[in-house]
């Protein structure tokens, strides 16, 4: 059939179109290497055959298939692909802030897979990111899973196509001032958030039976139904009602966590995952029990009023009342070395290996509804695979080589330093911007509160 | 019998033709600037009646903004006007196929006491699709820089939001006339998000683009229904509809403004969801995405405009390694900018220009360039002609040189695209606009370039930094070959001007350059300044040590003391 496929596309010069729905898959055997696989625990001098993008054997003393290079990883380290679920790199338009629900929107239409960030995260062992809307809105847009296919100009390459949807809602201080302070609407308080999370359910309810009940009218014969309005904001609503999409959640206190875990059980939602969850310490059973878990900074807070009350034994914590925890970055440069930020939980909260480097591998994996696929060393898994010189939580680590789907995306010896996909050629030195400027949570925003623009932070 | 009727019809044709001009005589023309006649005769000139085809010396005839004729053997009224064609080299009046030149941006509208930013009524938020450009259309300088130009008729876009409105199509005629050829030719929609209200962002405008289209889809349907079945509800009839109507039904195509690679890819995602029929217009990198373009069948206008080549001539010898790579990879980039449209080209992607943005009077020298960079003479042509008129739907009209079309010409003092060709005439919808072509620059014999490019005098320049705008005085004596003099700048250690010696001047061709030496702060900077002689102006760059380049301009002062 794919020859066929191929055969046809070249006839009618299609080929490339062709081409790019398909991406790269590789082979290549890495040998004598101690596998961190995080699932199934650590195996000394170990080696991994990738098959066309699939990790086809673990064990010992394999040997390459012809055509199949091999890497020699003796004294080396192997984990499966670090998995950030919370991220902006990669993309053109964070924040659609102009209204309290844009669940139209959609981050994968402003996906840039030219942006320098995302090999920075591959150097740093990230082989797939969350690329969130921003935090402006309570109900904010659908974000994009991507693969970090570095040298592609075609965003479709990098979405990673086999990943669920997931949207992003906000709860707190960035919705009530953007809308509420901002704009003088609803929300202007905790209350308000909650009243527009409800509010914009109870109505796509309406949006669903409206067209539940002109379609069923429209078949008989003679009827008068006309069609209702169509609303792509809704329609995500109903799906997020059926279950079809995971909502992640930007929000920092205990009480707004557990606001929307009873909003969540009232419409009989169970994909919910919290971001940031600064206080998710103080209800750790409850998130544990309801939802799929925290995604949290290691040792980031007082940015904000509502992000004073925190510890940095909170994704310990999280992970010992059996919450599914991972440590994320939010940000462009945190996420060139999230194995940092996990190492951080065994200094505080004493978590093992396996406990430290699942919280970026196999949980982030299964809070985007991905972890058949990836975020550990198993057979039959996607070959997302990093090596590192020494252990990936010590202190003293570099990455070495990154694989996405067993093509290698950095290697530290080899790469060229100049790895801009797009040069202008029109400027010498392209603008820096000293002050980081994009890739934040309230990207986008600035305009909708001038005057506080300068008095809070934007995370 | 038959010679009767003869005579009755020799009769009638004089009577008739005696009724044409007696009417025009008998309007009263107080501003006397009617016109004498509407026949023109261009004799004996070397005729491209279409891209591709060599000239041949031929003779046109125009008649009441027709092309009556085009041959050697044609019989001149007497009331023509002849144009003497013997140096004249004639093509088809060029097309613009987008352009907002005359366009005025419409005012924006007051928010009502009730608005809420997000959800504001669609005319306020950019979603104008009922709007038409020829409602914002007037005869202007920057109209009158195009037909200088070459240009005949234009694709008039208009000034607007996310969906601006409907393009039209003008001739670029007398001024008495309205001009409008067709109106509502495409709807022109970009990225643009509105400020502070709902959609914002590009994210937003895709999001709400296809809202606006599906639910105008489903308004058609519901009115369809309503036409058809008694008993049905009213269908919501609203201005978005009306203008997104013939969208829907596919008669308008949808111009979007797409400029970059991603932003084509954005587009062409769009329409492969709702299926509208595309224009893809203000290109300016779009290298990377010609097979998907191809693929997708659609229309392409591409920015009659090329990078400005200053970041490659601000490239120093001396550079460390890592600079030099860093400008292999800018002069690739610029090589491939400038290739770009010989590829769209060699793929078969039939394309014409857009305006929009771009200084009329640089059109010429950019599509030199693509040229240079690979375009075929002949496709440079036809995007001006023969491209956009099929684009149009109005090659039966437009495009090229043949009995019956409409009289859209451009007369040549040599051929299309030579250094030194210049247009002496335009005739627009049949009416003639004469331009000045100045003599050839004489070639000096000895290629003593002095002769040429004189720098001696009193220059006043002024250049930008990221510390302000800054300038001040060169003044550059002569002594038998060599350049000397000095240069006043603004005191970086204070107030106040320095004057300082220049050093290493360079004169080569028409490219000048020099250096000073500034004192800041116990620093020792050589300032270097570099550019490109016009006449009495200078335009090119001052850098700064390991500060940085930065824009420079100069021009020279019509001082009495300056001897030359």
């Amino acid at each position: 059939m794919k020859k066929i496929n191929y055969f046809l596309a070249a006839l009618l010069g299609l080929s490339f179109s062709f081409a790019s729905a398909q991406t790269p898959k590789g082979s290549v055997l890495i040998k004598n290497a101690t596998v961190l696989t995080v699932t199934k625990g650590t195996l000394q001098n170990t080696d991994v055959l990738v098959q066309d993008g699939i990790i086809k054997k673990v064990g010992t003393n394999l040997s390459a298939p012809s055509g199949v290079q091999t890497v020699d990883a003796t004294g080396k380290y192997l984990m499966p692909g670090i998995i950030d679920a919370h991220s902006h790199v990669g993309l053109d338009v964070v924040n659609e802030a102009t209204s309290p629900i844009t669940s139209e929107v959609q981050m994968k239409d402003v996906v840039n897979p030219t942006e320098v960030g995302i090999y920075r995260a591959l150097a740093g062992g990230v082989t797939i990111s969350h690329a969130m809307h921003g935090s402006a809105n309570v109900i904010g847009g659908q974000n994009a899973t991507l693969k970090h296919r570095w040298g592609t100009k075609n965003p479709n390459d990098i979405i990673m196509m086999d990943a669920p949807r997931t949207i992003k809602f906000a709860l707190g201080e960035n919705p009530t001032r953007v809308h509420g302070r901002g704009n003088g609407i609803q929300p202007s308080s905790r209350m308000g958030v909650e009243a527009v999370i409800r509010n914009g359910f109870n109505e796509a309810i309406q949006y669903k039976k409206a067209w539940a009940d002109y379609n069923s009218a429209s078949a008989q014969k003679g009827n008068t139904a006309t069609a209702p309005k169509y609303s792509e904001r809704f329609q995500t609503l109903v799906d997020i009602l059926d279950g079809k999409i995971i909502i992640h959640c930007h929000s920092y206190r205990a009480d707004e966590i557990y606001m929307l875990i009873n909003v969540a059980r009232d419409f009989n939602i169970t994909k919910l995952v919290f971001q940031h969850t600064n206080e998710g310490f103080k209800v750790a059973p409850e998130i544990a029990k309801y939802t799929m878990g925290a995604s949290v900074f290691a040792d980031w807070w007082a940015y904000k009023f509502e992000v004073y009350y925190s510890t940095a034994f909170n994704a310990a914590i999280l992970n010992a009342n059996d919450a599914i925890t991972s440590i994320n970055s939010d940000s462009a440069e945190l996420i060139r070395h999230l194995y940092h930020e996990a190492a951080k939980t065994q200094r505080y909260g004493g978590m093992t290996d396996d406990e430290a480097l699942a919280m970026i591998t196999i949980n982030p994996a299964r809070q985007l509804g991905i972890s058949e696929l990836v975020g550990s060393i198993e057979e039959g898994k996607q070959a997302d695979l990093v090596i590192f010189d020494t252990h990936p939580l010590s202190v003293y680590t570099v990455p070495q080589m990154t694989f996405v789907d067993g093509v290698k995306y950095f290697d530290i010896k080899e790469d060229k330093n100049d790895q801009r996909l797009s040069v202008s050629p029109t400027e010498m030195v392209e603008d820096i911007y000293l002050r980081q400027q994009t890739e934040r949570c309230m990207q986008d925003t600035e305009h909708l509160f001038d005057m506080a623009g300068n008095l809070f932070n934007q995370n | 019998m038959k010679r009767t009727l003869f005579k009755a019809s020799v009769i009638c044709m004089i009577l008739g033709s005696w009724m044409i001009s007696s009417s025009t005589f008998a309007q009263s023309d107080p501003t006397g600037k009617k016109r004498i006649t509407s026949s023109f005769a261009i004799t004996n000139a070397t005729v491209f009646t279409e891209p591709g085809k060599a000239g041949v010396k031929s003779t046109i005839l125009i008649q009441d903004g027709v092309i009556a004729g085009v041959g050697n053997n044609l019989s001149i009224p007497k009331e023509a006007k002849l144009i003497a064609g013997d140096s004249l080299f004639v093509y088809a009046g060029f097309i613009d196929g987008a352009s907002n030149a005359g366009i005025t941006k419409p005012k924006d509208l007051e928010r009502p006491e009730n608005f809420v930013s997000s959800d504001p009524p669609d005319e306020i938020a950019g979603i104008t699709p009922s709007r038409s450009a020829v409602d914002q259309f007037a005869m202007d300088s920057k109209v009158e820089e195009l037909r200088k130009g070459g240009f005949t008729v234009l694709q008039i876009v208009p000034e607007g939001g996310m969906i601006a409105g409907k393009a039209a199509i003008m001739v670029l005629g007398n001024e008495t006339s309205s001009n409008l050829i067709m109106e509502n030719t495409a709807l022109t929609v970009s990225f643009k998000g509105s400020r502070g209200m709902y959609p914002g962002t590009a994210a937003g405008v895709m999001a709400k683009f296809r809202d606006v289209y599906k639910n105008a889809e489903l308004t058609k349907i519901n009115s369809d229904k309503y036409a058809s079945v008694p008993g049905v509800k009213r269908p919501d009839i609203d201005d978005t509809f009306m203008g997104m109507k013939d969208v829907i039904s596919k008669s308008t195509p949808v111009m979007f403004s797409a400029s970059s690679e991603l932003e084509i890819r954005r587009v062409l995602k769009l329409q492969k969801e709702l299926g509208f029929n595309l224009i893809l217009t203000d290109l300016e990198n779009y290298e990377g995405v010609i097979p998907e373009m191809k693929a997708a069948g659609v229309k392409v206008l591409i920015k009659a405009e090329v990078p400005d080549d200053k970041a490659i001539k601000a490239q120093k010898k001396d550079a460390t390694e890592d600079v030099k790579a860093q400008y292999i990879r800018v002069k690739e980039s610029f090589d491939k900018a400038i290739a770009q449209a010989g590829k769209l080209e060699a793929a078969g992607i039939p394309f014409s220009f857009t305006t929009v943005g771009v200084k009329a009077g640089d059109i010429g020298k950019s599509l030199k360039t693509m040229i240079d960079g690979g375009l075929s003479e002949t496709g440079a042509l036809a995007a001006l002609t023969t491209n956009p008129a099929a684009m149009m739907g109005m090659s039966r009209e437009l495009g090229t040189i043949e009995k019956g079309k409409m009289a859209n010409l451009v007369l040549t003092t040599d051929t299309l695209f030579k250094e030194d060709t210049q247009i002496k005439h335009v005739i627009a919808d049949g009416y003639l606009f004469d331009y000045e072509t100045k003599a050839k620059k004489k070639a000096t014999e000895d290629g003593d370039a002095t002769d040429a490019v004189k720098i001696a005098g009193n220059w006043d320049y002024t250049t930008e930094s990221p510390a302000g705008s800054g300038g001040g005085v060169i003044t550059i004596k002569k002594d038998s070959n060599e350049y000397s003099g000095t240069i006043s700048y603004d005191d970086p250690g204070g107030s106040g001007k320095l004057t300082t010696p220049i050093k290493d001047v360079k004169l080569d061709g028409s490219s000048l350059s020099f250096a000073f030496d500034v004192n800041a702060q116990g620093m020792s900077i050589v300032v270097e300044i570099s550019g490109t002689i016009d006449g009495n102006s200078m335009d090119g760059t001052m850098s700064i040590g390991q500060f940085g380049s930065f824009p420079f301009e100069a021009t020279l002062a019509p001082t009495l003391n300056a001897k030359l």
